[in-house]
């Protein structure tokens, strides 16, 4: 059954109407998906297309693709220990060209995987903008964050001078 | 069926779910603006190096906040296996207690606000926890920062004059900063909301170093090297350093780790290096233990040092170790083995081994690991080496030997291991190690060695009981019966024997050679030619005494090397006495051969017990050879051995005709005796075994008493069973025997005057019926036999008593008691009968008839020494009975009166039975007339 329905299509639509048709594979990296394959049946799937309401349509093109290269991958299990592995790899090579887009696309690929519920692309998009933030000025961050400073100038010092111990050499 | 029940159910599901599509395809979503939710931030964040992270802080307060956070902090201490939750716990609560005793105590004034506590900075610290008043926390943590910050500043600047310093060659090391930083990781503390400051003491401690390191090219460059000359020192760092690289989660981390472990590997061989030019030297508490306890350091657990230790030992090649395992074959006599060579090989061993452990003790920080590893190759390489090639060529030489060498190697080897000495300082349960150290030499040869051992005493118990018997049809033709001389101490011989037998029996098994050197081998494995000769000796004169074999065995077995020969020889004479004393029996079965059984089971048992301690499988297969022994020692003693001797003499027992004996004087029946001696043995033999069982098998908790699925314990029931079944059958065909003798006794001693002294001339007393016929009676008879007769019992009388009388006496406590009690009321039974039988044949007179009283009166004393009581009635009876002859002719109406009257013999003669009786007497036909009249007369006045 897994061998057949693995090669079956399913019909993913983006909040723009878009309609892509995937494998049903490549469909279930996303938790999401597969929760809703498994709880519906697969006729019904099969029968209209999902919907996925806050992903448009260039966006879920991309997260298809990501899907797509690493639909063979294995399934990630979510406990401590494999945690703090996951944490220290590196992105791969692909993953990173993948990644080179702007920054708007990058945080829209990154709520996808989070609404979609993938945890490795979700992963690697957080690695891809912590190496965004790495070496930035607090005030290059605000910018590229889009954050108000709340802070005054004392307050802003004053942390600073906290943590003097971790500015290097 | 279910094809349609998935249908439905799948219809269900379509419109269920289309109605779920449906809906999701109606809502809207509204423009998602590219701003990250928190838990985004969160993960982010995670991946941010740790300056970059702190910058992050400084953004806004919501990201200070986030990046403030403990958890994220204590994550890091605890992957760097720092952190104490436990601790931390006790902590918070601490100061929870010490909270509320404050407010309480300042509760005094209420309304009023909590009082800051004081500025100190200490009390800061304890009186600290998330549920403070906010303001009052964010002073408190300024100040504490600020202190710390302080402190950490001036850490780090040390750190970094140092190498400042160091490079510029005043070597200005300022010791105890240096020492701050190695200890900045072991220092670490756990304390709940202030996980940042302490992982900011560690980071900023070795950060500069870590990433010193990682940019370092050379192994020479890094920073840590320069600062630390010496390589304790260096080692802590690095090991510090790599801890630290745990926490490291920042991409290119993996990167770092391995250029960390890279060069923490180049130090490891340098310094595994100077550890082995140190050993070259024996440099024993200089280089090597400096360098044992810098790898300890850098790497807990590595083995690499204590690998080179071992591997390069010189004790591997040491000649005095290594001797040859074929002295122990080579220095025996010829099929024999000795182990004394071996004994000193393991003495050798040990002495050299605890010297190294007490070299592995000055060297090795951890030195119980290594010693047992060093064992554990001492054990590959010297005592397998050792035992494997003696243990193969004594099994081609001869298995008996081959078994001593087993046992007795592995009995060595376990002494040897329980004698070592390991240096201190660890927890390693020695018995268990030496346990799994001799399992380890042993388990590829205990499965041969328990197959053989089991193989040769079945073989030795089989042969000799072959040999008993093929001796035994040799010497059948001039098969003779020789009684026991005297029966009257015969359970004092019999618990005479057991208590030599028990002290051999409890004396252990020597398998560890005496300082003699001698062969070894059980007491009776080298006593057993001794017997056999001595029995083979015996056939071969037809009058054989029973002193040559008692005189014979014990000279021969003084050549017995056992320390516990003079118990053995003892038992063997008294074993010899025995059977002299037995000659009768020897036909049937001898307690030598069941002797020589046991302690062939014995030596046997006592090499493989020695294997139960090792415990686990192993030891429950030797548990359970023990008890297979056991099992078959039984069963080639009692199916082999005691059954046949006790079928056999039940055969003669049924075979006996008391008419084709000549002689009857001996006082008894020979082949009774015979078979009661017979049951004597058994018993004896059984007892031997009960010993044997408790002392060898239930006592060392081999077999569980109480376990009724035992075999050991069932086979020893199933012996007992045995053995009284063939008592029972044979003392069934003894009653029979020995009344057939009874009756022989009757039928051909018993006069015809006994009971009727008047003889021919009785008619004319009777005639004359009076008084002076019975004086006149005696007349005719000797006076001399007259009075004897007037006074006691018959001659037929004393006889049948002290025939019977001897016979049940000899059983008395070699069966069981309610057996005897069977037997006793049978035989009772049985002579009452014999005794009516030969009553009804007689004539008696009234003058015989004191004769027939006394005569009764016998055998109603005798019966009372047996006390049954049933019985006792019987014989009353009787010696009521024998009163009717005793009243004179002129008074038959009394006569009629005692015969009519059923409860004067209790029940057991009815009338008509007494009348017959009565017909016995003498004078009958005088009397007849009247005591009919008496009896019949009576009932025709009531008709």
């Amino acid at each position: 059954m897994a061998d057949s329905s693995s090669t079956t299509k399913i019909v993913l639509e983006s909040n723009e109407g878009a309609r892509i048709d995937v494998e049903r594979i490549v469909a279930e990296r996303s938790v999401l998906i597969k929760n809703l394959i498994d709880d519906l049946g697969e006729e019904a799937v099969l029968a209209e297309p999902i919907p996925i309401p806050n992903v448009n349509t260039a966006v879920l093109r991309k997260v298809i693709d990501w899907c797509k290269y690493h639909k063979n991958d294995a399934a990630q299990s979510a406990d401590d220990d494999n945690d703090n592995r996951k944490k220290t790899t590196d992105i791969d090579e692909w993953d990173q060209k993948f990644m080179q887009v702007d920054q708007e696309m990058l945080f829209e690929i990154i709520l996808a995987a989070n609404y979609l519920d993938i945890k490795q692309l979700l992963d690697v998009g957080c690695k891809t903008v912590a190496n965004m933030i790495k070496g930035k000025s607090p005030e290059e961050i605000r910018k590229t964050f889009n954050i108000t400073n709340d802070f005054t100038p004392e307050e802003e010092e004053q942390i600073r001078r906290e943590n003097e111990w971790a500015e290097d050499r | 069926m279910t094809a349609a029940t998935t249908t439905t159910a799948g219809q269900k599901y379509h419109q269920h779910s289309t109605s779920i599509l449906k809906t999701l395809q109606a809502t809207e979503m509204l423009d998602t603006k590219p701003v990250l939710p928190a838990e985004i931030i969160a993960t982010i964040l995670d991946y941010l190096p740790v300056p970059d992270l702190l910058r992050f802080a400084r953004t806004s307060r919501r990201y200070k906040e986030m990046v403030y956070d403990d958890t994220r902090w204590v994550a890091r201490l605890k992957s760097m296996g720092v952190w104490d939750e436990a601790g931390a716990r006790k902590r918070f609560e601490e100061a929870v207690q010490r909270r509320r005793q404050q407010t309480i105590s300042s509760g005094v004034g209420r309304g009023q606000p909590i009082p800051p506590p004081s500025p100190t900075g200490t009390t800061k610290r304890e009186s600290l926890f998330f549920d403070a008043d906010l303001e009052q926390e964010r002073r408190q943590h300024e100040l504490l920062q600020i202190q710390l910050q302080k402190q950490q500043i001036s850490d780090l600047r040390d750190g970094f004059e140092t190498m400042k310093v160091s490079g510029g060659g005043s070597g200005g090391e300022p010791p105890r900063d240096v020492e701050g930083l190695l200890l900045v990781v072991k220092n670490a503390r756990s304390i709940r909301g202030h996980a940042r400051q302490e992982y900011g003491r560690i980071y900023g401690a070795l950060a500069p170093f870590y990433f010193d390191l990682v940019r370092a090219r050379t192994h020479t460059d890094p920073l840590v090297f320069k600062v630390f000359r010496d390589p304790d020192r260096q080692a802590r760092m690095l090991a510090n350093l790599r801890s630290f690289a745990r926490s490291d989660w920042a991409d290119g981390a993996e990167g770092r780790r391995e250029k960390l472990e890279g060069m923490t590997g180049i130090f490891e061989s340098a310094v595994l290096r100077e550890f082995e030019q140190g050993y070259e030297f024996w440099d024993v508490d200089g280089r090597m233990k400096k360098y044992a306890h810098v790898l300890e350091v850098l790497n807990p657990g590595s083995s690499a040092g204590v690998e080179l230790f071992i591997q390069k030992h010189p004790i591997f090649a040491d000649r005095e170790v290594l001797a040859n395992a074929m002295d122990c074959v080579n220095q025996a006599m010829a099929d024999s083995i000795t182990l004394e060579p071996s004994r000193r090989f393991f003495e050798v061993l040990g002495r050299k081994v605890n010297e190294q452990g007490e070299i592995i003790g000055r060297i090795f920080p951890r030195p119980q690991r290594v010693f047992w590893g060093f064992v554990d190759k001492v054990r590959e390489e010297i005592m397998v080496e050792y035992i494997t090639p003696l243990f193969d060529d004594a099994h081609q030489r001869s298995i008996p030997s081959y078994l001593r060498a087993v046992s007795g190697i592995f009995e060595q080897t376990m002494l040897f291991l329980r004698t070592l000495t390991p240096p201190k300082g660890g927890e390693v349960d020695q018995e268990a190690k030496a346990k799994e150290i001799a399992l380890r030499i042993f388990e590829p040869h205990i499965d041969l060695y328990f197959q053989d051992e089991i193989d040769t005493f079945t073989a030795q118990a089989e042969r000799e009981v072959g040999e008993w018997e093929k001796k035994l049809s040799e010497q059948e033709a001039s098969a003779e019966s020789f009684y026991m001389g005297s029966f009257a101490n015969r359970q004092a011989d019999k618990k005479d024997f057991l208590t030599s037998f028990k002290k051999v029996v409890m004396m252990p098994v020597t398998v560890l050679p005496t300082s003699l050197g001698l062969p070894i081998g059980s007491p009776f494995a080298s006593s057993k030619p001794a017997a056999t000769a001595a029995a083979n000796g015996g056939p071969s004169t037809p009058s054989r005494a029973g002193s040559p074999a008692p005189a014979g065995t014990p000279g021969d077995r003084a050549s017995s090397p056992l320390p516990g020969k003079a118990f053995a020889d003892e038992l063997a004479a008294k074993a010899a006495l025995m059977t002299s004393r037995l000659e009768g029996i020897k036909s049937l079965f001898s307690i030598e051969v069941a002797l020589s059984l046991v302690h062939g089971a014995k030596a046997s048992l006592g090499r493989v017990a020695v294997f139960i301690q090792l415990g686990g499988q192993v030891g429950g297969e030797a548990r359970e050879m023990c008890e297979t022994i056991f099992v078959t020692l039984l069963r080639i003693l009692g199916n082999g051995h005691v059954k046949p001797g006790f079928d056999k003499a039940v055969t003669h027992l049924s075979q006996y005709n008391p008419r084709e004996v000549s002689e009857h004087e001996k006082g008894g029946v020979a082949p009774l005796v015979t078979f009661i001696e017979l049951v004597n043995v058994g018993d004896l033999i059984s007892q031997m075994i009960d010993v044997f069982y408790e002392q060898q098998l239930a006592q060392p908790k081999i077999a569980d008493r109480n376990d009724f699925l035992d075999p050991a314990g069932m086979a020893k029931k199933k012996f007992e069973q045995m053995l009284d079944e063939s008592v029972a059958a044979g003392l069934n065909k003894g009653i029979d025997v020995l009344m057939d003798e009874v009756e022989y006794i009757c039928a051909t001693t018993q006069s015809p005057t006994d009971y009727n002294p008047g003889g021919i001339s009785a008619p004319d007393s009777i005639l004359s019926g009076t008084i002076p016929g019975m004086e006149k009676a005696p007349a005719p008879k000797p006076p001399a036999g007259a009075i004897d007769m007037d006074i006691g019992p018959s001659k037929t009388a004393q006889r049948i008593k002290d025939l019977v009388a001897s016979h049940t006496s000899m059983l008395v406590g070699s069966t069981d008691k309610s057996m005897l009690d069977v037997f006793n009321g049978e035989v009772g039974l049985r002579l009452f009968t014999a005794v009516c039988k030969h009553l009804k044949r007689q004539r008696i007179s009234t003058e015989g008839a004191i004769k027939l009283i006394a005569d009764m009166n016998l055998y109603f004393e005798y019966i009372r020494t047996l006390k049954n009581k049933d019985l006792l009635a019987y014989f009353k009876a009787l010696r009521e009975l024998s009163q009717i002859y005793l009243i004179d002719a002129k008074h038959a109406k009394e006569m009629a009166t005692i015969i009519a009257d059923g409860d004067r013999f209790g029940g057991i003669f009815r009338a008509e039975e007494v009348y017959e009786y009565a017909e016995r007497r003498a004078d009958w036909y005088q009397v007849k007339r009247e005591v009919e009249r008496a009896m019949y007369g009576l009932e025709c006045c009531v008709m």
